[in-house]
């Protein structure tokens, strides 16, 4: 919202020393946030008002017009491109040697092979941007050859952040910014100038009759009839001012309700009096069909707030008038609306009709009731200086059976001071509150405030809200920071976080697996190449994109993706992301936090390696931060296209199944295209909620041994189908006094190994406490776990 | 062999062992003629097995003649151990001459945390010095505690400016950690103090200044007398410690529905110290971050009984301070996956030599 500051002059002096831009830092830091300050600057000297005498066709030349104009005494021809120019308006005229900003210094010239006499000048040239390339028109009581006052034209703006005020409906007018610019320059805020109605009224004059349906959506409605308006300009003061706050001039009537508007933040509309008899407020028939001012058909709902005469729509509430009540150019009566709308029910009425207006941006912050009359006060006011045969011809008419409750807040002084961690004593208190309209009594070491009207709507209704406005007067700059002071406390640590950290900590920081972030939904183009469809899942009404509308059940596709991506600019890399995965249902459980592993080479037949090392990586993460080794179990039932069919292993933490690790098949790689069939990927995906009870137990380390030990090593030649983890059961079936440790040392397949087989080395260390082993102990132990792999089964390769 | 034979032997063999010994040009190459002489099966070795075979009045002289052959021919090989070892000593400080001691490692390749998580974990080391528990929440989350217990309830004006992803089961992704304070209150109750990173969704445009997916960390604290100072202090040490330098903060009144006061929470801006420029919009100062005292509804509906307790909280974007700690100028970096814009070239490829962006 822009806020003129001539216009906030008119209520609180404002020095001319005072900075502007130092005003709106203040403001921005007590009130609301200033997006930017900009001083309208027309230079503007020698402009006078010019009556038009004629307007004709210039040959050849469509965009122009030859005008002939009074001066007032004189005559002056002029070539204007101006568009619209009508016999006997007055326009803002710069004769030669006057000069703006824009034009420069304007002289006698031709256009057009005909003479040309000064300059009708156009909005943008006095600082009216919105008016453009339009003539400024001035108003009936200027005469031709009249000064135009420059100092008006002249003019700094502020333009302040709209989502700073929406919990401020008082901001949103200029009163309103001047009573803060008041408290912070410690200056008085002037009365609010407004006309005394029942002075000018007639007792004998007829009331408009006023019926409210629903009370709710329209707590208040205001009415006066006045006759003696008619079309015409509003005064230049006022279009410049409407002009610097980005509004368009455009007749009298309509400007002063924009005027208003923006001065007080109360929308009005004025209906052609002559249409309008009483007014029923209620709610529209479903699928009424109505037409509002701007020419459109909209189709409402039983929903929609109406403003109906004799049962007929005459508006959109708070939002629009209707076209058919919209004032003429002939209209010499006016019936003047301010009334109350309640704040959602515009919302609502707004967004199921998509119409959003200045007027309805207002009402949807909850304005003062208060205002309905005193800004219909201000309208006569302004009107009468402007109309000479004003009259009115209702009384004012106000219905409002809703009436704002008076709110009053009890507030400890002293709990306010440290609740604000700063000194501040009962008067600063009272000073403050009473300076931005708060009513104070002070009683018993408590204050009793009393919240004014275009604060209680919404805004105001607690002690800790009293705070606010105290603590933003003070200045939040002027608050000393100081640590608090607290009771130690322990909190029990939260498990997913320090599992989630571990594992970032061991993959990233340890194991060379960079991390990354990736979308939490699923792409179907993307899913559609790999293969994948999904089981149902969450799916969001508004999706980011078409085709990403359900939520992921897994992280690999996205992390296949995203190493899609890389494998351009890289041989070999290796991707984690922990990250939420999703199952469909109402609830917050229904979701897992879940570690994605890649590692991917360029190249084909890397795969076996790849698989052995992530699992090696997965092992040591496993020993080092979760305290355990792995198992793997063999997975037959292939689940997804990254899945290999035989490739692939359950994984194992202290009997839990926690994850899967497999290597991408072929046939995925080839489905996304040949540059990736030509790589070799593992992977693995952990469901990291399964470990949040792990713990690292210290382990005790062995001591040295005090008599020497002997290690022998043991290749066995197994059935390469057969698993490695019944090789081990069965060893560890092996008991001797003199054993202390079997360990498993590695497998080959190739030369000297039988096809169909597999050697598996295990290394088994012999020892005693008591003594060192004999060189016939050591054969004799020899024998007997050779007799025990026999046993077994197995063959021993020599 | 009598005595005098024995001498002539052992005196030929003394000869043999020197030329063999002279001519040895490593240890190894030493180590061997020393064997063949003089281990138990050597030339000279094998002879002291032979001391029995003489008269036991002779076996005294033969001993000693042996012995002395002996010792002379291991006096010979430890004169030659230091000839050769002298000379690798001299051929390996030779060598050494054209080493270069100054030449950068041979790295271990290591990971990379994204960059948002290496800004996490230094905002969690601040508060975990200070007290603060790390909790987490949920991504998928309802109504009710990611509006309604925050005091927005349906049809707020608030629910505006929060352009929620909605999901066909009635359930939203969380458009703020906020929601977390509700469960941490019911978790812990009061006096509580505790920061939520964790990630958030928007329903908007994306473009180079604006994700509908991003990390926020969330700051609740809640005591008897906490006050705005207290707030103000928090902030500033966080600050100052995440971005390593001393900083000019500001509050101004801001309005979130969840704090009474609300305040937005400014900071010097970085790019021109305040002076104003095109990224601070001529202002000095960038919007960084809102917070406020903790509503009572909030705390009501946390459990907490507002009457003893209140506090403060705060949401700041860890995204954007990621961004603005490691110069990233365009946010869909943050989740393209893309490793060229999430690790430094140097991690992998070695030290930079030169570096023009
Ligand atoms: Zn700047």
């Amino acid at each position: 919202m822009l806020i003129s500051v001539n216009w906030l002059r008119d209520y609180v002096d404002i020095p001319d020393s005072l900075d502007v831009r130092a005003l709106a830092e203040r403001l921005t830091i007590t009130t609301a946030e200033v997006e930017g300050v900009e001083q309208i600057q027309t230079g503007a000297s020698g402009l006078i008002a010019a009556r038009v005498v004629s307007v004709g066709p210039v040959e050849g030349r469509a965009n122009l017009k030859k005008v002939e104009l009074d001066l007032g005494g004189k005559s002056a021809s002029v070539v204007s491109a101006a568009p619209v120019l009508r016999v006997d308006e007055l326009v803002v005229f710069a004769p030669p040697g006057a000069s703006t900003l824009e034009t420069g210094e304007i002289k006698s010239t031709t256009v057009a092979d005909l003479p040309s006499e000064g300059m009708i000048l156009p909005g943008s040239a006095i600082g009216i941007p919105a008016a453009d390339q339009d003539a400024i028109f001035c108003p009936p009581s200027m005469k031709p050859g009249e000064a135009i006052d420059q100092a008006m034209l002249e003019d700094w703006v502020i333009e302040i952040d709209n989502k700073s005020i929406t919990h401020r409906p008082d901001l949103w007018g200029h009163y309103g910014i001047a009573r803060e610019v008041a408290a912070i320059l410690g200056k008085p805020l002037k009365p609010y100038p407004v006309a005394d109605i029942d002075e000018l009224s007639d007792k004998k004059l007829p009331e408009i009759p006023i019926t409210i349906d629903d009370a709710t959506r329209c707590p208040r409605y205001s009415g006066l009839k006045m006759t003696g308006v008619r079309a015409q300009a509003a005064p230049l003061w006022m279009q410049t001012r409407l002009g610097h706050v980005g509004l368009r001039p455009i007749d009298c009537l309509v400007d002063l309700t924009n005027y208003i508007m923006a001065d007080l933040g109360q929308p009005m509309h004025a209906f052609d009096g002559s249409r309008i008899e009483g007014i029923e407020v209620g709610l529209a028939n479903d699928g009424e069909t109505f037409t509002t001012l701007d020419g459109v058909e909209r189709k409402l709902s039983a929903e929609a707030l109406m403003i109906q005469s004799n049962r007929k729509s005459v508006a959109l509430a708070g939002i629009m008038g209707g076209l058919e009540s919209e004032v003429a150019e002939d209209t010499q009566t006016i019936l003047l609306e301010s009334a109350n709308f309640e704040a959602s029910g515009i919302r609502k009425t707004c967004a199921a009709i998509g119409l959003r207006t200045d007027a309805s941006a207002r009402f949807e912050k909850s304005l003062d009731p208060n205002n309905t009359v005193l800004s219909i006060q201000r309208f006569v006011k302004l009107a009468s200086a402007e109309f000479p045969e004003l009259q009115l011809a209702s009384r004012l008419s106000d219905a409002y059976p809703n009436k704002l409750a008076e709110i009053t807040v009890e507030v400890d002084p002293k709990l306010v001071a440290r609740t604000m961690g700063h000194p501040v004593d009962e008067k600063q208190m009272i000073d403050i509150l009473t300076a931005i309209g708060f009513g104070v009594e002070s009683k018993d070491g408590k204050l009793s405030v009393a919240v004014p009207s275009y604060r209680a709507t919404k805004d105001i209704s607690i002690q800790a809200d009293i705070l606010e406005e105290i603590a933003r007067n003070v200045g939040y700059d002027n608050i000393e920071p100081r640590l608090p002071e607290v009771q130690v406390r322990h909190f029990a640590a939260n498990p997913q976080h320090i599992t989630e950290r571990n594992a970032l900590r061991a993959f990233c920081l340890g194991l060379g697996y960079s991390e990354v972030h990736l979308y939490i939904w699923y792409d179907e183009e993307w899913l559609k190449r790999l293969g994948f469809k999904p089981q149902a899942g969450p799916t969001l009404v508004n999706p980011a994109a078409a085709g990403q509308e359900q939520l992921r059940s897994s992280l690999m596709p996205g992390l296949l993706q995203a190493a899609d991506r890389n494998r351009f600019h890289a041989d070999a890399f290796k991707l984690c992301e922990v990250g939420t995965v999703f199952k469909e249902g109402p609830d917050s459980k229904n979701q897992s936090r879940h570690l994605g592993l890649i590692s991917a080479r360029r190249g084909k037949g890397a795969d076996d390696e790849l698989f052995a090392t992530l699992k090696g990586d997965l092992e040591t993460w496993a020993w080092q931060m979760l305290g355990c080794e792995l198992q793997y179990e063999h997975a037959k039932d292939e689940a997804t296209p990254w899945t290999h069919e035989h490739k692939t292993a359950n994984i194992v933490a202290n009997g839990t199944t926690i994850g899967t690790v497999s290597v991408c098949p072929l046939a995925m790689r080839r489905n996304i295209d040949e540059h990736l069939a030509a790589w070799s990927i593992a992977w693995a995906e952990i469901n990291l909620d399964q470990l949040h009870d792990f713990r690292v137990e210290s382990k005790p380390l062995r001591r040295v041994p005090e008599f020497p030990e002997v290690e022998l090593d043991f290749s066995l030649l197994i059935d390469a189908t057969s698993p490695y983890a019944a090789v081990n059961d069965n060893l560890a079936r092996f008991d001797d006094p003199l054993l202390r440790r079997i360990t498993y040392v590695g497998a080959y397949e190739g030369k000297s190994v039988p096809t169909g087989k597999r050697s598996l080395t295990y290394r088994v260390l012999f020892g005693s406490p008591e003594r060192t082993l004999a060189e016939d102990d050591v054969n004799a132990l020899k024998a007997s776990f050779e007799k025990h792999i026999g046993g077994c089964g197995y063959e021993l390769r020599r | 062999m009598d005595v005098g034979e024995l001498q002539q032997t052992l005196d030929k063999l003394h000869q043999e062992a020197k030329g063999e010994l002279a001519a040895a040009k490593t240890l190894d190459e030493l180590r061997s003629v020393r064997s063949k002489y003089l281990s138990k099966t050597g030339s000279v070795g094998s002879l002291m097995g032979t001391i029995k075979d003489y008269p036991p009045q002779q076996r005294g002289e033969v001993g000693k003649t042996l012995n002395s052959a002996n010792k002379a021919i291991q006096e010979l090989v430890t004169e030659h151990t230091d000839r050769i070892g002298s000379a690798e000593v001299a051929a390996d400080a030779a060598a050494s001459t054209a080493f270069d001691p100054t030449l950068p490692g041979e790295r271990t390749r290591l990971g990379s945390v994204h960059p948002v998580t290496a800004v996490q974990w230094e905002v969690e080391a601040v508060f975990e010095r200070l007290g603060f528990t790390i909790e987490a929440g949920p991504e998928m989350e309802s109504d009710y505690y990611n509006f309604e217990a925050l005091n927005i309830p349906q049809m707020h004006p608030a629910r505006d400016l929060q352009d929620t992803f909605w999901l066909k089961n009635g359930m939203l992704l969380r458009t703020q950690t906020s929601p977390v304070q509700i469960r941490a209150m019911e978790k812990f109750g009061a006096p509580l103090r505790c920061i939520v990173p964790g990630r958030c969704f928007r329903y908007e445009t994306i473009d180079a200044s604006h994700e509908n997916t991003f990390h926020q960390v969330e700051g609740l604290m809640i005591d008897r007398n906490v006050s705005i100072a207290n707030l103000i202090a928090v902030m500033k040490l966080l600050l100052n410690e995440v971005l390593q330098r001393e900083f000019e903060i500001r509050l101004r009144p801001g309005y979130f529905p969840f704090v009474e006061p609300g305040f937005e929470l400014d900071i010097a801006c970085l790019i021109c110290n305040g002076k104003g420029c095109a990224t601070c919009k001529r202002t000095g100062w960038l919007e960084l971050l809102p917070c406020g005292m903790v509503h009572p509804n909030v705390l009501k509906a946390g459990g907490v009984d507002p009457n003893e307790y209140g506090g403060f909280a705060f949401g700041l974007g860890l995204t954007r301070l990621a961004m603005m700690k490691f110069g990233i100028r365009d946010i869909r970096v943050v989740n393209s996956g893309d490793l060229r814009n999430l690790v430094h070239p140097a991690r992998w490829a070695g030290p930079v030599i030169v570096d023009k962006g």
